[in-house]
């Protein structure tokens, strides 16, 4: 018990640091005329005004989601962390127990980790970026907190999340392995940022339209529960017999996965990734989303 | 100052639909504190929402110059496993002030002791509302809007709350809904009745009262 409040003061503690910092600096100049004490005479309020107002306001939600996302939960936000890893290594162990040798290159853990990772880009986020307005709504009676500042704060800090896992997991990885990686960044980057997009995209329109229709938030539970089967995280979508491997290809995340895997394995040919796609189908879903979200602005705050 | 223009907001209420104010324009002065009269359910809490920005209008808009509050002694931005020095800080970073002078303001006027550092869910409703009061009280902001002033603490608190919100009055002003004509005689010079939709101002409160009362004494349209 004595542990346990010790931990989360911890984080809290290093929550509130890092809170201090921001107010203390970055934003010091910007709030030069807008602090306690403000004058009768107003300041002139730009567009940099606003811009400041939202990067405060995101600011002081990531601290506050780090705080509160495993608040009861001894740790804190280190499971966040341990979370994901963890499973990597429960999956691992269970796929070693099935199969012999991994579909690429000779480490299970390794292959497992780039399907699985690549594809955490994508549903860590989403699954976060879902939930941001319902479990931020009582903040937006701040008339300063806007809708999208929610979303902001929670997609910077779970790119931030999952990033952290990933060079954790691949540093460990790296160490059990008997030739060091061969790691090409450009694809890894790549391949994070367009699952990212996919998942702002769609959790911008999903925050809107789970509002509106409930039944349709069952309906995209359902319909997206299987998609960690399907996105080619422990298989390569390449060694799938015909049909299916065209039918598979249709989804953007085994694109994603692809390309991952592309960042750590220099031998694999990837074929069938078509990075064309994976963005006519990444970029109309942000448009839309973000048009869908700042059309029902006006819904978003009641 | 805060301006109005053409504005108008309609609220839907299970297919028929109500405008709560119609084509409205009208203008907030600054250095003049507002008391905003109309009978229940006339859309006066609505109003004031608009003004802070939390709901949008139909259609107009709203020209707003100066920093303004949320609601006086709001507790519903309080996250109930945080302490109320986190909900504090967070407040702190969101209007960018400092954090450890608000802090310290608020520790020193909610008088809170030791829960200060203790989850909000854990407060008597009187604590969380000190709290609320201190928080909105220690944002030093041009315009403070109050719906239906609430005291809260024992005796001691509510003076020195008075006293304070008077002080916060000097430099800005209040916008205030309140049924309570001596408690808008308290804080309000001018004053707004808003009824089927229209806005009217009164440079004297006393007019906007009068005017209140005799539309209370027609039957509702």
């Amino acid at each position: 018990m004595t542990l346990h409040s010790r931990l989360q003061r911890q984080t809290v503690k290093k929550a509130d640091a890092l809170g201090r910092l921001l107010n203390k600096h970055t934003f010091a100049n910007m709030l030069a005329n807008d602090t306690v004490g403000v004058k009768p005479t107003q300041p002139v309020r730009g567009h940099l005004f606003y811009l400041g107002s939202h990067v405060r306001v995101v600011a002081a939600l990531l601290i506050r989601e780090m705080s509160t996302r495993f608040g009861s939960k001894p740790g804190g936000y280190v499971w966040a962390f341990v979370d994901p890893a963890a499973h990597i290594l429960f999956l691992s162990v269970i796929f070693m127990a099935i199969s012999h040798t991994p579909a690429l290159g000779t480490s299970f853990l390794l292959f497992f980790a780039t399907g699985y990772i690549g594809f955490q880009f994508y549903q860590a986020m989403a699954g976060y970026l879902n939930g941001a307005l319902s479990a931020n709504r009582a903040l937006l009676s701040y008339p300063n907190v806007a809708p999208i500042d929610t979303i902001f704060s929670r997609y910077i800090l779970q790119l931030g999340t999952t990033t952290v896992v990933a060079v954790f997991v691949f540093s460990a990885i790296n160490l059990s392995l008997k030739t060091p990686l061969n790691i090409h960044w450009p694809f890894i980057l790549e391949a994070a940022l367009a699952a990212s997009l996919l998942a702002l995209g769609s959790a911008l329109a999903n925050n809107v339209l789970f509002l509106k229709y409930p039944l349709y938030e069952k309906v995209f539970g359902i319909v997206t529960r299987p998609l960690f089967m399907v996105s080619g995280v422990f298989f390569l979508p390449d060694s799938l017999p015909h049909p299916a491997r065209d039918v598979i290809l249709l989804n953007p995340l085994v694109h994603v996965v692809m390309l991952f895997r592309k960042g750590f394995y220099p031998e694999y040919r990837a074929a069938g990734f078509d990075a064309g796609f994976l963005y006519s189908v990444a970029l109309p879903l942000l448009l839309a989303g973000l048009l869908i979200f700042t059309g029902s602005r006006r819904s978003l705050r009641q | 100052m805060i301006k109005l223009e053409r504005a108008t907001k309609l609220i839907r209420v299970k297919g028929f639909t109500k405008a709560i104010i119609n084509d409205v324009s009208f203008i907030i002065p600054r250095g003049k504190s507002v008391g905003l009269l109309g009978r229940n359910g006339a859309g006066k809490s609505t109003l004031l929402q608009i003004i802070a920005g939390t709901l949008e209008l139909d259609q107009g808009r709203v020209i707003r110059k100066g920093k303004i509050s949320w609601p006086l002694g709001f507790q519903g931005g309080f996250q109930s496993n945080l302490s109320g020095e986190q909900n504090v800080r967070f407040v702190a970073r969101i209007y960018g002030v400092d954090t450890e002078e608000l802090v310290a303001y608020v520790a020193d006027f909610a008088e809170l002791g030791e829960f200060y550092r203790a989850p909000v869910g854990t407060y008597s409703s009187g604590m969380k509302a000190r709290l609320a009061f201190g928080v909105s009280m220690g944002v030093k902001f041009d315009y403070y809007l109050v719906d239906e002033i609430t005291a809260v603490g024992d005796t001691n608190f509510k003076q020195k709350s008075q006293k304070v919100f008077k002080e916060r009055l000097r430099g800005s002003d209040v916008i205030m809904v309140s049924h309570s004509a001596s408690s808008l005689r308290d804080y309000c010079q001018t004053g707004i009745v808003l009824e089927d939709g229209k806005l009217t101002y009164y440079d004297n409160l006393e007019d906007a009262i009068s005017a209140h009362e005799s539309n209370m004494k027609r039957p509702r349209t």
